[in-house]
């Protein structure tokens, strides 16, 4: 038994004893919360509180453990109990406020700070700093309630008090758009592009007052015509020099687009076309961007100078056109001129380091892997105390699949008193780095150590999480409430960032294998220890700059030599559909809006033979996209695992298989790629739904599906992403070597200088 | 087509993940909340049109001496990605949080450390944001570097602004 079980003994011996103590109940919560276990945590409070019903330790530390688990209700009835135990201590004011703002009653938020002011009021001693937090508190309550007009009253009233000039001005220029005051509101508005001109809020703003939207079409005119008087006022602004290209077309696209160009060209700014490459969505746009840059560059090959212009210009604009149009052609597909163009420039300027990355950049799109991972390494050597390029090389390095040559890499810039340098990137929570690892993993067949990366990717998030528990009592200490607010918002979305959701996807594919080679009577070894990926140890001090911030859950922990570096844990898991489950629980309630949590939670569902559960998730993917190219085949499969399975209850079977035809008739896959004759997306879902039912034929059947796959009806349809994905299923499909060589040419019909295929 | 504006908590793991690609200091999560709950108008970042976070400043008031009222700001981390430089967003952002710091806290200074072998950096608060050697700390950085305090006084930058109350 280790220390923790020990200690846990202790306590239910304790309570054995004497099930009534205050003490034991409080203390085996502690230990609850200690360990993550919030809802048992406050069982024990609970528990804690009904011999001891007014101790305020216990209460203020249920209130913040009804935060972290956001019982709202609760907390109001909690930190109310605190406000009339001991209405003199400030933060239980503020924690009441907060609750029932948080459970909707604005009216109630209000009473209680109007209460707490008029308690203060004789109090001198009252931190500044902090009555200007509240103040704005208050304000920005009084908004939330709907009573604009009172709320701008009230600003006037505590201008004298407030310190954050910057918020009392933006709720001022806000509140005065709410009430339709224009004139009034155009001024604070101004006033607020003066202090800050690159602020797009501030911006739309104004031309708000002034009845204009940039998003619609017919203000075009007018609102350019105010946004140039504002760059006459505010001729440093970037923002409002470039802003109009968002809404502008035609002649006033052009227009702005040439003097940006230009002056970017001439300053050598490299960012020109990653700062417009949103606006490429439109395809006018990004055209008239391309015509725009050639013809500068035509400009000055013959003559020198742009035509508008007396001087000739410095030989490195030229340079930067070439540079801008490389990528201008790498975003529309057209990979050897790109090469061909940034080779130019590199000609031009062989040390611009930026160069080498635009150049590895378009060899990755043009699927040359191995290419693009030597341009980058190439201009990581240029310049090696760069970390922005040391980072892209690693990334590039791990594309193509060089796990030890990456970590060499990675390691130049982990601190070198790391106890343990592998375990530092935990630490400082790399998940981009751990996210990559796993994929190269992954695509080399190591399940075990892809998922080990991807549940350390999963186990930043979960700290994320854990991060807030801290600040239930720490910004109520600080009384910047707005802000703490703004953290549970974002603390209830975190999950739904991109790297937790594709490393939670990409772990739940490596289960659904594990699971697929234990059913077939193969399961997947973990891959032992090879000598190189050893951790490097190494002894030292502690590092700058990581404060301890107020005790409580998530203390700086000692940190422990990583024991199962293979990955066996998971690997050897009893029930790896169990596992995956949990993820897609997770991500259900992160990101249930996309339709690969359904076509994954189908999987892990029919795996389970949970086929209520398969078709819930059908019928929710239907429901985001009726035009699913999944479904038919997973319409397909949920009947095919129906007839085989002959444990399941026939009435049961009866009901869902009537329902699935409701939806889907008497649908075949074969049938539904036949329907989307020229859609990819179709044939390759199809291919996978036939390799999923197995038999002979039907794995004939996708093979065929697949080999047609760089076909011309496909048109850009035939992304590297899309045939890689082919090559991969190919794999499955008994593809001899003539085959193989077959698919080799034809995607390399479409990929000329790829060499994945 | 960058704005700049204050940070927000959604902001912090892309201001984390442009930290740990671009810069050799890197900090837990935890250390990005203590900044935003403690210090709330002095961090800003730089967004592109696409939503990503390009550059930051991360802030704070020089809170290690004990003085109820620290007159001195610190930059805890200030990173613009490389294929975003020459925009001048480091300056753009540091014009922000420089503002805040003597609005919200009556800053007198500002200071930061560079590692002394970082010349692109130093160069950059040098010539660029008008920062000076205040003194060297030797071995400040974990692998026994020693680090330049640099300085820059805010006395007069900012002067405060009346606001009418007529509105």
């Amino acid at each position: 038994m280790d220390r923790k079980e020990e200690g846990y003994e202790n306590i239910k011996r304790g309570l054995e004893i004497n099930p009534k103590s205050s003490i034991s109940w409080h203390v085996y919560g502690l230990v609850c919360r200690n360990d993550q276990k919030f809802v048992e945590a406050i069982k024990c409070y609970e528990e804690a509180l009904k011999a001891d019903s007014d101790n305020i330790h216990i209460l203020r530390e249920l209130s913040q453990l009804q935060m972290q688990t956001r019982q709202y209700n609760k907390v109001v009835e909690t930190r109310e109990r605190l406000v009339k135990l001991n209405p003199t201590f400030p933060s239980f004011w503020m924690g009441l406020a907060v609750a029932h703002q948080l459970t909707g009653r604005y009216d109630l938020a209000l009473k209680v700070i109007n209460a707490y002011e008029d308690s203060t009021k004789q109090d001198n001693t009252f931190d500044p700093l902090q009555m200007s937090e509240l103040l704005l508190y208050k304000n920005w309550i009084m908004e939330l309630s709907g009573d604009y007009q009172g709320a701008i009253e009230n600003l006037k009233e505590i201008r004298a008090h407030v310190r954050d000039i910057t918020t009392w001005k933006e709720q001022k220029a806000k509140l005065l758009l709410k009430v339709d005051r224009k004139e009034a509101a155009a001024m604070a508005y101004q006033d607020l592009i003066e202090r800050n001109p690159e602020n797009n809020d501030y911006i739309v703003g104004y031309l708000a007052c002034n009845g204009l939207d940039m998003t619609r079409a017919e203000d075009q005119d007018a609102a350019l015509e105010v946004i140039e008087g504002l760059q006459h006022q505010f001729p440093s602004s970037n923002r409002l020099r470039s802003v109009p290209l968002t809404f502008c077309d035609g002649e006033n696209f052009t227009r702005v687009a040439e003097a940006l160009a230009k002056h970017a060209l001439r300053k050598g700014i490299p960012s020109l076309f990653a700062n417009v490459q949103a606006l490429y969505a439109d395809k006018a746009k990004g055209e008239a961007l391309g015509r725009l840059i050639e013809s500068c560059a035509t400009q000055i090959r013959d003559t020198k100078r742009f035509s508008d212009s007396t001087e000739d210009e410095s030989p490195s604009v030229l340079m930067w056109c070439d540079f801008y149009l490389a990528q201008h052609n790498d975003y529309y597909g057209d990979h050897e001129r790109a090469l061909s163009l940034i080779e130019d420039a590199i000609r031009a300027s062989p040390d611009t380091v930026e160069l080498y990355m635009v150049k590895a950049k378009i060899l990755k799109h043009a699927g040359d892997i191995r290419s693009a991972r030597d341009t980058m390494d190439f201009g990581r050597q240029k310049d090696l105390k760069d970390r922005y390029v040391n980072s892209k090389a690693v990334k590039y390095m791990l594309r193509n699949n060089e796990l030890d040559e990456a970590e060499k890499a990675f390691l130049v810039f982990v601190r070198d008193d790391a106890p343990h340098k592998l375990q530092e990137l935990c630490e400082i929570q790399a998940t981009w780095y751990m996210r990559e690892r796993g994929h190269a993993y992954r695509r080399l067949g190591d399940l075990g150590r892809a998922l080990k990366q991807f549940h350390q990717v999963a186990s930043s998030f979960d700290t994320y999480q854990l991060d807030q528990f801290d600040f239930h009592s720490y910004s109520l200490r600080k009384a910047t409430l707005r802000t703490y607010v703004n953290i549970l918002e974002w603390e209830d979305t975190v999950y739904s960032h991109p790297y937790y959701v594709d490393s939670a996807k990409a772990a739940v594919g490596c289960y659904i294998e594990l699971f697929d080679l234990k059913q077939a009577g193969n399961p997947f070894q973990p891959i032992p220890e090879r000598t190189e990926t050893k951790p490097l140890t190494r002894n030292g001090a502690a590092q700058h700059g990581h404060p301890n911030i107020s005790a409580g859950v998530g203390e700086t922990k000692v940190v422990e030599v990583d024991k199962d570096l293979t990955g066996a844990t998971y690997v050897n898991a009893d029930d790896h559909m169990a596992e995956a489950l949990k993820l897609i629980e997770r991500l259900e309630g992160a990101v249930g809006g996309q339709p690969a949590t359904h076509i994954l939670a189908f999987e892990v569902h029919l795996r389970m033979r949970k086929y209520f559960l398969v078709l819930k998730a059908i019928n929710t993917l239907r429901g985001i996209d009726a035009e699913h190219p999944a479904l038919p085949t997973m319409a397909v499969r949920l009947g095919y695992a129906l007839d085989a399975d002959e444990s399941f209850a026939a009435p049961m079977k009866a009901a869902l298989k009537g329902q699935l035809s409701k939806s889907f008739g008497d649908v075949s896959i074969e049938q539904s790629v036949e329907t989307h004759g020229e859609s990819l997306a179709f044939a390759i879902e199809g291919a996978k739904g036939l390799l999923a039912l197995g038999g002979e034929s039907n794995v004939a059947k996708a093979k065929a599906l697949l080999l047609a796959a760089p076909s011309e009806k496909y048109g850009n349809m035939r992304t590297l992403l899309n045939l890689q994905e082919v090559n991969q299923l190919l794999a499955k499909c008994n593809i001899s070597d003539s085959e193989r060589a077959g698919f080799a040419a034809n995607a390399k019909q479409v990929f000329p200088l790829a060499t994945c295929f | 087509m960058i704005t700049v504006r204050q940070a927000q908590a959604k902001d912090l793991i892309e201001m984390q993940i442009c930290n740990i690609t671009n810069l050799p200091e890197n900090y837990q999560m935890k250390y990005y909340l203590y900044h935003l709950a403690t210090w709330p108008e002095l961090s800003y970042v730089a967004e592109n049109e696409q939503g990503r976070i390009v550059g930051y400043v991360l802030t704070k008031m020089n809170d290690e001496d004990s003085s109820p009222m620290p007159e001195d700001g610190h930059i805890t981390s200030l990173s613009v990605l490389r294929s975003y430089r020459r925009l001048g967003l480091a300056e753009r952002l540091m014009n922000q949080a420089q503002r805040a710091m003597v609005e919200v806290f009556g800053a007198k200074s500002v200071s930061l450390h560079v590692r002394i072998s970082n010349h692109a950096a130093y160069a950059l608060y040098k010539n660029t944001l008008k920062f000076d050697v205040d003194h060297t700390e030797a071995k400040y950085y974990a692998d026994g570097e020693d680090a330049y305090m640099m300085k820059r006084s805010l006395t007069g930058l900012y002067p405060m602004e009346m606001d009418s109350m007529d509105f």
